[in-house]
C-alpha cells in the first residue's frame, strides 16, 4: 500500500474521535466569540456573525477572572514547589543510596498514588476543619488546599523522579568524589544540573494536576474570593437559571488554553515519563 | 532520612481523614459533624438498606465496565493506527491527545453546553440532518443523560490509554513481522497471533489503571447532573459527597467512602499482582 493510500485509510479510522475531540474545542471558541443574542437563537451557527470580542472584558470583570487566576497561580506553585521540595531528596534516595524497606516505600508510594482526595474527603475536611490557622481553622484557607495538593501529588512526583534519576549515571557523581567533592558537593553541582530538566517536568505535570483539580477544592474553599478557576467557572452555571453562555465559554477558554498549549509542547517527555512510572 | 518528610505529610494527609472517615462510621453523628455516642453498625445497615446506595452501586460498575471497556475497545484500533507512518501522524496524535490537558470539569461544562436542549450544537446538528425532529432533553432525563456522561467518560479516558499501548507497541521489535511475512502470515494472523499476545501485558496495566480512576471519577457526572435528576445518574464518589456535603448525613457517608476505598484496594492489589507477574 502507498504512503498516500495509508495515510487516505489512517484518517479515515481516525476521523470520528478526531471530530469528537475537536468539537468540544470548536464549540468553545465559537460560543466565547458570539454576543448573547446571537448565543440564544436558533439554529446557532458556528462562525459567529458579530464577533464578540467583548465577551472577554465582560467576563473577567463578572466573574473576578483576575482574582481567581491569581488563587489558581498561587495554589498550584504553592503546591508544586512543596512536593518537589518532599519528592526530590526521597526520589534521591530511591535510586541512589542503599536503603532498607525500600521495597515497602515503593508499596506505600504505589497505593498512596491509587488513593484520589474524594475517596477520603469528609476525613480531609474534618482533618483541615481541625486545625488551628490565625482566628479561624485551615478549613476555606488556600493553604489548606496547597498542602492536600502536595501530599496527593507526591506518590506520583517521587515515582517519576526516580525513574528519570536512574537513568542519569552515577559516575559523574563518583568522580566528583575522587576530586575531593562532598557527596552534598557533588549532589548539589553535578546531579541537581543533571536531573534539572527531569524536575521541571515533573512540576509542570504537578502544576498542571493542581491548575485543574476540582474536588477537594469545591471542598475546602468557600469564600468567592478565594476560589479557583474550576469552581468559579463552575459556578457560573451550577444552580443558575439564566446562564450567560459566551462568558461561561470565554472563562473557560482562557483558563484552560495555556495550559492546553504548555501539555501539548512537553507532550513527548511528559508520556516518556508516564510510560516509565507506570509499566517500568 | 531523605524520605521522612514526604512519609510524614503524606501518612498526615492520607492517614488521619481515614482515622477520622472510620470513626464517624461507627459513630453516631449530628448533621453539623459532631459526634453524639458509639453506634455500633447502625450506619451500615442504614447503608446497606438504603436503595439509592444499591442503586449507585450497580450504576458503579456498569460506569467502571462501560467507560473502561469503551476506553479500550477504542484505544487498540487508535494506537494500531498512530504507530503506522502516515501524513499528519505528528498533527493526529496532538489532537487526540488533547483531552488530556482539560479539566475534566471544565470539560463537562464545555459538553453541558453542546447537548444544551435548545441552543446546543449537538441538537441543532442532528435536526439539521433530520435524524431529531424534536429537540432532546439529554440531561434532563436520566436515559440519555447516562449514556452522555459514559461517552464522555471515555473521551476523556482514551488519550492516557492510547499512551500507554503505543509504549507497549513500541516495545515490540519489528523484525518479527518481517520475518512472519516471509513465513507467509497474513496480516490479520500477525495481528492476533503477534500484536495482541504481546500487547497483553500493557493492555492489563491500562485496564486496571483505568478502573481505578474512572471508579474515583468525580468531576463530570457531579458537573453535569449532580447525580440527578431523581438519584438517577450518581455514582457511589458522588452519592458520597451529596450525603457528606448537601444531606448533612455523615456516618452514611463515612460507610459509602469505606465501601468504595475497599473496592480501589482491591483493585490496587490486583495491579501490583500484574506487576510482580509481569516482572
Amino acid at each position: 500500500m502507498s504512503r498516500f493510500w495509508r495515510s487516505v485509510l489512517s484518517w479515515a479510522v481516525l476521523s470520528p474521535l478526531v471530530v469528537t475531540t475537536i468539537l468540544p474545542f470548536a464549540v468553545m471558541i465559537s460560543t466565547a466569540l458570539k454576543p448573547h443574542a446571537e448565543v440564544l437563537s436558533y439554529p446557532p451557527t458556528w462562525l459567529p456573525q458579530h464577533w464578540a470580542w467583548e465577551n472577554f472584558a465582560e467576563m473577567w470583570e463578572a466573574v473576578g477572572f483576575g482574582q481567581a487566576a491569581f488563587n489558581s497561580v498561587l495554589i498550584a506553585v504553592s503546591a508544586t514547589v512543596l512536593a518537589l521540595l518532599i519528592a526530590v531528596p526521597a526520589a534521591y534516595a530511591m535510586s541512589r543510596l542503599p536503603m532498607r524497606g525500600k521495597g515497602a516505600y515503593r508499596q506505600f508510594l504505589l497505593v498512596t498514588q491509587m488513593l484520589s482526595p474524594i475517596l477520603l474527603v469528609l476525613g480531609l475536611y474534618r482533618m483541615v476543619a481541625s486545625i488551628p490557622f490565625g482566628d479561624a481553622t485551615m478549613a476555606d484557607t488556600r493553604l489548606g488546599v496547597v498542602i492536600v495538593y502536595a501530599a496527593y501529588h507526591l506518590a506520583f512526583a517521587v515515582w517519576m523522579l526516580a525513574s528519570y534519576f536512574s537513568t542519569i549515571p552515577s559516575d559523574l557523581e563518583e568522580a566528583a568524589w575522587i576530586d575531593g567533592a562532598s557527596r552534598a558537593r557533588a549532589v548539589i553541582s553535578v546531579f541537581l544540573p543533571l536531573a534539572l530538566p527531569a524536575i521541571a517536568v515533573t512540576g509542570i505535570v504537578t502544576f498542571v494536576a493542581s491548575w485543574n483539580e476540582f474536588t477537594v477544592a469545591l471542598t475546602l474553599l468557600r469564600d468567592p474570593s478565594r476560589l479557583t478557576l474550576p469552581l468559579k467557572v463552575v459556578n457560573l452555571v451550577a444552580g443558575r437559571y439564566s446562564v450567560e453562555w459566551n462568558q461561561v465559554m470565554a472563562a473557560t477558554l482562557l483558563a484552560t488554553l495555556p495550559v492546553a498549549v504548555v501539555f501539548t509542547l512537553l507532550q513527548r517527555y511528559l508520556v516518556t515519563g508516564l510510560t516509565l512510572g507506570a509499566v517500568k | 532520612m531523605l524520605i521522612a518528610p514526604s512519609l510524614l505529610l503524606a501518612c498526615g494527609v492520607i492517614g488521619y481523614p481515614f482515622y477520622e472517615i472510620v470513626r464517624l462510621s461507627l459513630s453516631e453523628v449530628s448533621r453539623f459533624g459532631q459526634i453524639r455516642g458509639f453506634a455500633g453498625w447502625d450506619n451500615f445497615i442504614r447503608v446497606a438498606t438504603d436503595p439509592i446506595f444499591v442503586d449507585a452501586l450497580i450504576r458503579t460498575l456498569v460506569w467502571t465496565v462501560t467507560v473502561v471497556g469503551g476506553t479500550i475497545l477504542l484505544s487498540v484500533p487508535v494506537a494500531l493506527v498512530l504507530r503506522e507512518d502516515f501524513f499528519g501522524r505528528g498533527l493526529a496524535r496532538t489532537i487526540i491527545m488533547l483531552p488530556w490537558s482539560i479539566a475534566l470539569s471544565m470539560a463537562a461544562i464545555v459538553w453541558l453546553w453542546a447537548f444544551n436542549a435548545d441552543y446546543g450544537m449537538i441538537n441543532a446538528t442532528l435536526r439539521q440532518w433530520g435524524i431529531l425532529a424534536q429537540p432532546l432533553q439529554w440531561m434532563a432525563r436520566p436515559e440519555t443523560a447516562f449514556p452522555v456522561e459514559v461517552a464522555i467518560g471515555i473521551i476523556v479516558s482514551i488519550p492516557f490509554t492510547v499512551t500507554i499501548l503505543l509504549g507497549g507497541l513500541s516495545s515490540i521489535p519489528g523484525e518479527i513481522y518481517e520475518a512472519a511475512r516471509i513465513d507467509g502470515a497474513r496480516p490479520w494472523q500477525s495481528f492476533a497471533f503477534m500484536t495482541l499476545p504481546m500487547l497483553r501485558p500493557f493492555m492489563n496495566i491500562a485496564i486496571v489503571l483505568n478502573v481505578i480512576h474512572v471508579f474515583n471519577s468525580f468531576s463530570i457526572i457531579w458537573v453535569m447532573t449532580q447525580g440527578g435528576p431523581d438519584n438517577r445518574t450518581h455514582i457511589l464518589v458522588t452519592y458520597l459527597y451529596e450525603l457528606s456535603f448537601y444531606l448533612g448525613r455523615p456516618g452514611p457517608a463515612a460507610v459509602v467512602s469505606l465501601v468504595v476505598l475497599a473496592i480501589v484496594f482491591s483493585a490496587t492489589a490486583v495491579y501490583m499482582w500484574l506487576r510482580e507477574r509481569e516482572g
